[in-house]
């Protein structure tokens, strides 16, 4: 396991879930979405599969592996995904869970060049938003969202910084009701005798 | 007038910096600061690439302004065809990677390489995992 948090907010942000996995895993933070980028994410959660060789041979699953509940503390497995996991690591390439590179490459889908574009406003918008030029931050998140609806990355991490209605003119409700999918499907194949 | 350039990992401030609309007139000194690209007889050279300045944008890429030479990068980006967006009231600038490049990282399929840091400073890079499986997780608390 290799965990990035993509919070610009950075370690107030995540410290508490950090603190609850006590993982011994590497568990990294990510101010400015750098990894978001170079996987081309558009949202969070999304879990790539890397083998021996620093090959992607599974990319862009929309699911945590554990979740914490925000108010109860409690955490919960997703035992369906760790056994997907568990076989890849048992039977590496022939798992049936590992798919062929040119699925992989659609389901991790290719940067476009909006894609780009919007990228470097909100990366401008990151660094505006970390020297406390919060109006200027939001006008250059705002060109990001306008370039690419699709991004959830830049939309959430925007509103999360600011407050959606005053600063974004719209509500959570409606931002999430304009029809563009948040996730892709997970696509996981039905475990054998299942 | 000042400039903060934010380019790719890089960042500098250029006290001399001359914004002027859509363009960014940077010594060739402080380009190679900033950007680390420098000019060179074969054109914009950086690391072991040389990109030809074409006749017909030599005049809005280079000029010869107070003694020096001057290098105007937003020029140079929209040529090479570089994403970047600037703050006009605060003077900064970001150029980010191209499309391109981002593409052809992700066609090879091999995972694409950083380094960050986890919560107690110490840095993680990813293929120093390699030899292993990895499974990588992207979350935030938002």
């Amino acid at each position: 396991m290799f965990a990035v948090a993509c919070d610009t907010k950075g370690r107030e942000a995540v410290e508490p879930f950090i603190a609850a996995a006590n993982s011994t895993y590497p568990s990294v933070l990510d101010t400015k979405h750098v990894v978001a980028e170079l996987y081309n994410t558009r949202n969070v959660p999304a879990v790539f599969w890397i083998d021996e060789e620093g090959t992607i041979v599974r990319g862009n699953d929309p699911v945590y592996l554990t979740r914490r509940n925000r108010e109860t503390g409690e955490t919960t497995i997703n035992e369906r995904y760790q056994d997907a996991i568990r076989d890849w690591v048992a039977n590496g390439a022939a798992s049936i869970y590992v798919t062929q590179a040119d699925e992989t490459l659609r389901r991790i889908g290719q940067p476009e060049d909006e894609n780009a574009q919007a990228t470097a406003h909100f990366r401008l918008g990151v660094h505006l938003h970390e020297q406390g030029r919060r109006e200027e931050a939001i006008a250059q998140f705002k060109q990001a969202h306008a370039l690419m609806p699709g991004n959830w990355n830049f939309k959430r991490q925007a509103w999360n910084l600011g407050d959606i209605e005053q600063d974004y003119g719209t509500t959570t409700r409606e931002a999430f009701a304009i029809g563009i999918p948040m996730y892709p499907p997970l696509e996981l194949p039905e475990p054998p005798g299942a | 007038m000042a400039a903060t350039i934010l380019y790719g990992d890089l960042s500098a401030t250029s006290a001399t910096a001359r914004p002027e609309g859509d363009a960014l007139w940077l010594t060739t000194g402080d380009l190679v600061t900033a950007t680390r690209w420098e000019i060179k007889p074969e054109g914009v050279c950086r690391d072991d690439m040389c990109i030809p300045v074409p006749e017909d944008r030599a005049a809005s890429m280079l000029r010869e302004q107070d003694g020096a030479t001057w290098f105007n990068l937003a020029e140079f980006a929209r040529y090479i065809g570089q994403p970047y967006a600037h703050d006009e009231a605060q003077g900064t600038w970001y150029f980010g990677a191209g499309p391109g490049e981002r593409r052809s990282a992700l066609e090879s399929l091999q995972a694409p390489d950083f380094e960050l840091q986890d919560l107690e400073g110490r840095s993680h890079r990813l293929s120093a995992h390699r030899g292993k499986k990895v499974a990588l997780a992207l979350w935030a608390s938002w």
